[in-house]
């Protein structure tokens, strides 16, 4: 039993397919609004981990312990004047924050969440292929920055841009290598690999025992793709002011923000699903989307780490790296996988 | 004497990742120490004795000397005539103290030859724009009575 | 041949040290031409000098360098004492070492947390600046004020230093160098930080000599010129100090150099912090309603080694009380002139890094 089957027997007098469509539109609602409160809570969490790190209190003034101050910003940058620049392209420069936050939603309703007990599976999308569509979904992302970059006419948010596509390029081919051997693993096991939540269900042991190498080059193009400190050439702000998002303003550059936010959110639960037997735990099966959670706090916990220790690398480095080390590494990790696979029958 | 030079020595190359990943670590073990930063209004910093800002004036023993005027580099004093009993000053002259220009230099407290004009810890001092100027009068009230 | 896009970083840039404009002509992300725009902070201190007395002009000295105002308050009392001819007491010249040494400490360290969020660590400087605020602590029960001290008086220091304050001293220079390992480990054992900045910003011994660098960055070229060594002033010919150098004239090397120096600071606060004679404080002749009495008559140039270098004041004295003309050598200001040749033909992100690493103050350049 799960929530899309629940709903569905409340809708079912609307017949069968007006009654499923009306099901998946309610729990991706629901789930959108979930995602962006646990956004909210995380840019909280971020903000008083960065403040004790730094030996501050961090925000402490609305609400108990500062808990109401994301809602206090929020509420400020909504009612913020929309400032737009006069040179601007407008139909880009106003659907390219759309695009980033569609984007990293659609990215949320594909992921497979475990269960829960007295709701059941959570998940939304049951397709057979649903690592293709992840990725082919988070690929959008890159074009909304580009966008928002070009578009604004400003050369800053021009370099930006240029940066933005320059990492993306480095990093997507080594993190798609490194997804292959994944899959190559799972195959081995599972009829349909190409399915995130059979992925979870193949892994005996977690993958990042099994692929080390692996998981480093996967985290690594995760951190890319959020685009934080090591890797946030694309928006440096002690360069390029704020990269591609340096001329949005109020609600719109919310949006760029609630996305970074959002991508280290998504780039944690890919990794904890893919690498670290996601939903699956010690205990019963029925709390799985706690220990999806849990496992998905820890690193991004790990990531704001990483984050807050780190200096920016220059982005000819970066694609130094991106070529000539990751790509090799997740090379050596499918081989190694594929010994492992096929050779020992794992 | 011999000049001492020391070579500075470049940080030694190692395995890549170590270095991230204990910078990582120190970084973390700051979590758990205590806030270096204070809630201001409800919890008051704990000031040096020496800590200066609000200037008073002890009307009784001022002299009128105008010293304070003259040593004062951003010219905020300004001799003002005040009509009071006081046998030791004959003029009839007190300072009053601009704050919008005050750069609290304390030069004013060390020149005085009768410690009549002082600096305290008193630094809550809100002002509006008009209201800079503190006359006599009003550098030898508290501050919670001065007209602001 | 492309076509050079002109790009306008700062006044108002999240990376530029208070008011630097930087006019860059860029091509793709390489820099062909840069040009260091100044004046935004100009706040007139040589002249306003002239026309105050000679102990209010510390107040100006003290806004200049303000992140190691004691600095600047010793070189022009090196001036205005010589001429003068009001030299301090034994005492005095110990505690303006002390200080001097701590304010170097501290600027250092602003310096350090600055340069770490320039290449964009965000928690480096929160220890800095941690470890700054005890020095500032110090200063503060010193004297009354955190940054702009107005501390040293002509003919000695205004108040007199407490045991409490010696203690809390000795207790800084106890503690220090543990933290300053932990804040050196951050940046020199990460590698991404030895990555932007090891061989970038090469500058020659030669071409330093020519733009008149001085301080950090010339001894991190390989000269070892140090004013407190070459011409010593204070304490500094009675105590055991090495000047730190390097040969390889890079960010990194200025890096090490800088932290070197304050462990060496360190080790100059440790030889001198238990030998403060007793005695008087202040030097009789300049003692309260005088010390707007005081006239020079003559000129005299004296040079100090600020943080950022060779910090020279010269005075002209027309035998009244203000002084003719005053005019400051700031290291800052010759030290912004090599940034043209560092940043020529590097990447915008290294320009940030480079400009970070020559240490750049702008109430001492725009004065």
């Amino acid at each position: 039993m799960s929530l899309l089957q629940t709903l569905y027997g409340i809708f079912s007098f609307l017949g069968h397919y007006p009654g499923y469509a009306i099901s998946y539109l309610i729990e991706t609602v629901l789930y959108l609004i979930v995602i962006s409160l646990f956004l909210i809570f995380m840019i909280y969490l971020f903000r008083k981990f960065m403040a004790r790190l730094q030996l501050r209190l961090g925000p402490n003034r609305v609400g108990k312990f500062g808990s109401l101050q994301l809602i206090a910003d929020a509420l400020k940058l909504v009612g913020k004047e929309s400032i737009l620049p006069k040179e601007r392209d407008d139909l880009p420069y106003r659907v390219a924050p759309m695009i980033v936050m569609v984007g990293l939603f659609l990215a949320f309703t594909i992921l497979p969440y475990g269960s829960l007990i007295g709701i059941g599976s959570l998940t939304v999308t049951n397709s057979a292929v649903t690592l293709v569509l992840v990725f082919a979904v988070i690929s959008i992302m890159p074009i909304g920055e580009v966008l928002a970059g070009v578009s604004s006419h400003n050369k800053y948010a021009l370099i930006g841009a240029l940066r933005s596509i320059a990492k993306d390029i480095s990093f997507e081919v080594p993190m798609m290598i490194s997804i292959l051997a994944i899959v190559m693993m799972a195959s081995a096991r599972v009829p349909d690999s190409l399915s995130i939540s059979s992925i979870v269900s193949a892994q005996f042991l977690p993958y990042a025992v099994l692929q080390p190498l692996g998981i480093f080059v996967f985290f690594t193009a995760m951190v890319a793709r959020a685009s934080y400190t090591p890797f946030d050439m694309g928006e440096s702000d002690s360069e390029l002011v704020s990269g591609y998002s340096t001329e949005y303003t109020g609600m719109r550059f919310a949006m760029f923000y609630v996305g970074l936010f959002g991508s280290i959110l998504l780039g944690s639960m890919l990794v904890s699903l893919l690498y670290l037997s996601g939903y699956n735990g010690p205990l019963s099966t029925d709390v799985g989307v706690i220990w999806l959670v849990i496992k998905a706090m820890i690193l991004v916990l790990i990531s704001f780490t990483v984050w807050l220790s780190m200096p920016r690398i220059r982005i000819d480095k970066f694609v130094n790296f991106g070529w000539k080390y990751l790509l090799p590494i997740s090379f050596a990790n499918l081989i190694i996988s594929g010994i492992l696979t096929l050779g020992l029958g794992w | 004497m011999t000049i001492g030079i020391k070579e500075v020595e470049e940080p030694r190359r190692r395995v890549p990742l170590v270095g991230v990943i204990s910078g990582m670590a120190t970084v973390g073990k700051h979590l758990f120490q205590k806030p270096v930063t204070l809630k201001y209004p409800e919890e008051k910093p704990d000031l040096p004795e020496r800590f200066r800002f609000r200037i008073y004036l002890k009307l009784d023993d001022c002299v009128g000397c105008t010293l304070c005027e003259q040593v004062c580099p951003n010219g905020s004093i300004k001799m003002q005539n005040v009509h009071r009993e006081n046998p030791r000053n004959k003029r009839m002259i007190y300072p009053d103290v601009n704050f919008g220009t005050c750069t609290v230099c304390r030069n004013c407290e060390e020149i005085c030859p009768t410690d009549a004009i002082y600096l305290t810890h008193v630094f809550e001092t809100s002002r509006t724009r008009n209201n800079f100027t503190y006359s006599p009068e009003e550098l030898a009230m508290d501050e919670d009575k001065v007209k602001k | 041949m492309s076509e050079l896009m002109q790009l306008n970083i700062g006044p108002q840039h999240p990376s530029t040290h208070g008011v630097l404009r930087l006019k860059v002509k860029v091509e793709g992300e390489i820099i062909r031409e840069v040009e260091p725009v100044i004046g935004y902070l100009h706040r007139n201190a040589e002249k306003l000098c002239e026309m105050t007395y000679y102990c209010d002009n510390l107040v100006y000295f003290d806004r200049m360098d303000y992140v190691a105002s004691m600095n600047m308050e010793a070189g022009y009392l090196e001036a205005a004492e010589k001429l003068l001819g009001i030299p301090p007491p034994e005492r005095a010249i110990y505690i303006r070492t002390i200080m001097n040494e701590l304010s170097r400490i501290a600027s250092h360290l602003v310096w350090a947390g600055a340069f770490g969020l320039d290449l964009g660590m965000l928690t480096p400087f929160f220890y800095c600046f941690v470890q700054r605020e005890k020095i500032l602590r110090i200063f503060t029960e010193a004297c009354g004020s955190r940054q702009e001290t107005n501390y040293f008086s002509i003919g000695g220091v205004y108040q007199d230093l407490t045991p409490e304050i010696v203690d809390h001293v000795k207790a800084f220079i106890t503690e220090f160098p543990r933290k300053l390992e932990e804040i050196y480990n951050l940046f020199a054992k990460n590698d991404v930080f030895i990555q932007r900045t090891k061989g970038i910003g090469y500058l020659s011994p030669e071409v330093a000599i020519q733009y008149g660098v001085t301080g950090p960055i010339l001894r991190a070229s390989g000269v070892p010129y140090d004013v407190r060594k070459a011409e010593p002033y204070l304490l500094y010919d009675r105590v055991n100090f090495d000047i730190p150098v390097s040969k390889k004239g890079d960010s990194l090397a200025r890096f090490l150099v800088r932290f070197e120096e304050m462990r060496q600071s360190i080790r100059i606060l440790g030889q001198i912090i238990d030998k403060i004679p007793e005695g008087p404080f202040f030097n009789p002749k300049a003692k309260k309603p005088l010390m707007i009495r005081l006239r020079g008559d003559g000129e005299v140039y004296a040079r100090t080694e600020s943080s950022k270098g060779e910090f020279g004041v010269y005075i002209v004295g027309d035998g009244g009380v203000k002084p003719y003309r005053v005019h400051v050598r700031s290291p800052a200001f010759k030290n912004l002139s090599i940034l043209p040749v560092l940043a020529k033909d590097q990447m915008i992100a290294d320009l940030i890094s480079i400009s970070g690493s020559i240490d750049l103050v702008f109430g001492e350049i725009d004065r």
